[in-house]
């Protein structure tokens, strides 16, 4: 059975009398230990359905499930514990205020959990910050290390799933390079499923087993990682996406402008 | 032919309370009528090089140089009122995200007219026209309707051509893009650059094109240098930058994950080499 | 001393507390390096101890009257500021008036930011009816004038300083809501609060944990900036009679009883007038340097 089942979503934004339907009609299932990509350009609702799926964005057709059962609404602590999400933003996703002993406490706060103190240190050491960092501010510290904070933060919970919002897009790519081997690890290790987002195919093809390409809310085709290194997409969209998409740009076999 | 931009000993300090910080460090390259890539990351110096050839680099920054000259024009002597004809003028400079760099309250038609007709004292029917021809040279569709619109009303990629647009209408020698595609989605950002391409062609622009994506200016540029911590640390030909030797180019390279690649632990960046010292004071 | 210094200048703290305490130094270290902001503290320092040991700096009662030595003129040795139309000594009237004054922006600091911040930061993170509710509301305060509807208040309620530490409040709450609720919605839709609901925290949690500390500094110095108008008010109060009652000496009070001889007698009003002036100054100082010290972005790295 599988963990995440998306089935029929919609998700439509009411602004000043305008509908905007940034979701429509996309399905999509992800086994346990599995990891799915979706890909797509901005506006296409890739991130949209990370945010239906938390709660942050409203459903107006269609169902999500987890584990075989429909999400409550609202998605409550269960549901924390089960999902937790990294966001595109490193430096918008920590509190400016709170140091990060506070950040990666409060999750363990809220559900009411002991031992908070040797949690918080561990939890560091698992995403190789040094000890020291605890009782540092956000500003002290750099976009990657940043990113290691909240995935540590989202990892507080030991939660199954995790949801990855273009977690690479905002660092340099050498520091991309070592938050994608982070995720990887913690993976392994934790025999978490993730569903990650992003605009990078070369990132989605490294970190995912299944692609879902989409564009202006819709899914337009699914691909496996094999089909995709083999370039055996059908659509004309995912082809240009495939051809646009930056590591293609020093392929000895493609003749540059 | 002399270059066009010749830069020697670039270097750009800033006066911070806690003493003075070097953003660029003796950075010199010179530049003909072709284009220039400069890549790095974040903190590299990139931007700043960029900033400092305009010297937009506002106090407590310093700009120095042994050398700095533009099409025979000593940049570091000329005094502000000089600076502010060649700017926008003969070298015009595009920024990452065109939301920041259009007046919000204005229409593009102003914006673009703006400068034509208080400057070059042209009217309103020649400066609009000569407007309309400049947004249909960056490729887009229906002139008419951009030039009515507000920035908002744009979508990044229309926003950056706008910007494109404006910076090329006085026909500058010389054109600096910070980023110009960083902020756009893939199949946008080709279009982009074949546009800023074929104005280089077209044209004969120098250009010098900001950026932190290696692959990209490899493939877009003549030439790239690339810099670590203010400094350049190895300047190629595009077309042998996968032969690169220095180890900080390589590092870069590879630590980017490749569709089809393998799945093994992509490889970080050293950066306790023996390169990273060198130099420094 | 050194050891201590170390202590709270860890870079890597080892504690909780060391760490929160290391941040209050940190603060202290930089509103020390603004001058302005230390003139500032100096002041408000001063009217603290001033109003703690009024009884024993005040070289006089400042209730018994000496009708034989009414009106002197500051200078006069054992009156340095002069005397008001009883005979009471201007200055230990001034060093008792601190109490009530400090009495009063106390009350009022611990009542109206705290009820504005609640109002202002549930309107803004429910947003909906519970906004245009509360917001409407905030509207209606504002809409009178402040004096006014503190006047209108004390009389419904009858003179005296509670009640006029209450009307303050209750006209002074509606800014601090105002500021609240732009703050938070700026923060609301920020993906560090989406976060911490992912965690499944409710709204309370969020809104005092993570919602307020946002607010918090814009509102303190929003506090510090009207405390002048405070005691303003409080003065205007008394000054029409509906505040703190004679003989108590509130400075406002001494001001409005000095009117009477402004222009013979000038220092009766105008050496309180001076009173309010210093310790209004001094908290506008304290609040510009707060702005400084209380955004930990601006941080020295």
């Amino acid at each position: 059975m599988s963990l995440i089942e998306i089935d029929n979503l919609s998700v439509t934004f009411r602004a000043k009398g305008r509908e905007v339907r940034a979701v429509e009609a996309v399905s999509l299932t992800v086994a346990a230990r599995e990891s799915y990509g979706l890909v797509g350009e901005s506006g296409s609702g890739k991130s949209t359905i990370l945010r239906a799926i938390c709660g942050l964005a409203p459903i107006s057709g269609g169902s999500i499930r987890i584990g075989g059962v429909p999400v409550a609404t609202p998605r409550g602590r269960a549901f924390a514990a089960r999902v937790q999400m990294v966001f595109q933003d490193p430096y918008a996703s920590l509190h400016p205020r709170h140091t990060i002993d506070r950040t990666l406490s409060e999750p363990l706060a809220i559900h009411g959990l002991s031992g908070s103190d040797a949690r918080v240190v561990k939890a560091l050491e698992d995403v190789g910050l040094p000890a020291a960092f605890r009782f540092r501010f956000p500003h002290q510290l750099s976009g990657g290390q940043r990113q290691r904070v909240a995935i540590a933060r989202a990892l507080m919970l030991e939660p199954e799933i995790l949801l990855l919002d273009e977690p690479t897009s905002a660092l340099d790519a050498s520091v991309q390079a070592e938050v994608l081997n982070l995720l990887d690890r913690l993976r392994d290790e934790r025999g978490l499923t993730f569903l990650m987002v992003s605009h990078d195919l070369a990132v989605i093809d490294h970190m995912t087993d299944r692609v879902l390409v989409m564009q202006n809310g819709r899914a337009v085709e699914e691909l496996t990682r094999a089909a995709l290194a083999g370039a055996r997409m059908t659509t004309d969209y995912a082809r240009s996406l495939f051809d646009a998409s930056a590591d293609r740009m020093l392929d000895p076999a493609k003749e540059a402008p | 032919m002399s270059p066009l931009l010749e830069v020697q000993n670039l270097r750009v300090t800033f006066d911070t309370e806690t003493g003075p910080v070097e953003a660029v460090r003796g950075v010199s390259f010179s530049l003909g009528r072709e284009r220039l890539g400069i890549v790095g990351e974040s903190g590299s110096g990139k931007t700043m090089t960029g900033r400092a050839v305009l010297r937009l680099i506002r106090p407590p920054g310093r700009v120095e140089a042994d050398r700095m000259v533009f099409d025979g024009q000593d940049l570091i002597a000329a005094s502000e009122r000089e600076m502010r004809a060649l700017r926008g003028q003969r070298i015009g400079m595009v920024m990452q995200d065109p939301k920041y760099s259009l007046n919000p309250v204005m229409n593009v038609g102003a914006q673009l007219t703006e400068g034509l007709r208080l400057r070059d004292g042209f009217g309103r029917a020649d400066a609009r026209a000569k407007a309309i021809a400049a947004l249909e040279a960056v490729q887009i569709r229906d002139p008419e309707r951009v030039m009515e619109a507000y920035p908002h009303e744009l979508s990044g990629g229309m926003g950056q051509r706008v910007m494109i647009a404006m910076m090329l209408i006085p026909e500058p020698d010389l054109l600096i893009a910070d980023e110009p595609t960083s902020a756009l989605d893939v199949t946008v950002q080709a279009e982009v650059l074949s546009i800023l391409d074929a104005l280089v062609r077209d044209r004969g622009m120098g250009l010098i094109f900001i950026s932190h994506d290696l692959r990209l200016v490899a493939r877009f540029c003549d030439r790239v240098l690339v810099m670590y911590k203010g400094r350049v640390v190895e300047e190629v030909e595009a077309k042998n930058l996968l032969a690169a030797r220095h180890p900080y180019t390589q590092g870069l390279l590879n630590c980017l994950p490749r569709i089809g690649g393998s799945r093994a632990p992509l490889p970080g960046l050293d950066r306790t080499g023996a390169w990273t010292q060198e130099g420094t004071p | 001393m050194t050891a201590l210094r170390a202590w709270l200048t860890d870079p890597s703290p080892s504690s909780r507390r060391q760490a929160r305490l290391g941040q209050l130094w940190l603060a202290w270290l930089r509103i020390r390096r603004n001058s302005l902001a230390m003139a500032g503290l100096a002041i408000v320092s001063i009217l603290v101890l001033v109003a703690a040991f009024a009884p024993l700096i005040a070289p006089h009662d400042p209730l018994v009257q000496d009708l034989s030595r009414r009106l002197l003129p500051p200078g006069t040795p054992g009156n340095w500021l002069g005397t008001d139309d009883f005979g009471r000594d201007i200055l230990s009237r001034i060093i008792h008036g601190a109490r009530i004054t400090l009495y009063i922006i106390g009350l009022v600091a611990l009542t109206a930011p705290v009820l504005g911040l609640l109002i202002g930061t549930v309107a803004g993170y429910f947003g909906g009816w519970v906004d245009a509710v509360l917001m409407r509301l905030t509207d209606i305060f504002l809409a009178f004038p402040r004096l006014i509807l503190a006047l209108a208040l004390v009389a419904v309620l009858g003179p005296g300083i509670e009640n006029a530490v209450l009307a303050i409040a209750l006209t002074a709450w509606p800014p601090y809501a105002r500021v609240a609720r732009a703050e938070t919605l700026t923060v609301r839709n920020s993906d560090y609060i989406a976060a911490v609901r992912l965690q499944g925290a409710g709204s309370a949690r969020i809104i005092a944990g993570h919602i307020v500390p946002m607010c918090l500094s814009s509102v303190i110095i929003r506090v510090t900036l009207d405390m002048a108008g405070v005691i303003l008010i409080a003065a205007g109060l008394g000054f029409l009679g509906l505040g703190v009652q004679p003989p108590l000496p509130e400075w406002g009070l001494m001001i409005s009883s000095g009117r009477k001889f402004l222009f013979e007698q000038w220092w009766v009003a105008t050496m309180p007038g001076l009173a309010i002036f210093i310790v209004s100054l001094g908290f506008n100082l304290l609040g510009d340097g707060l702005r400084d010290v209380l955004d930990p972005r601006s941080a020295p790295k």
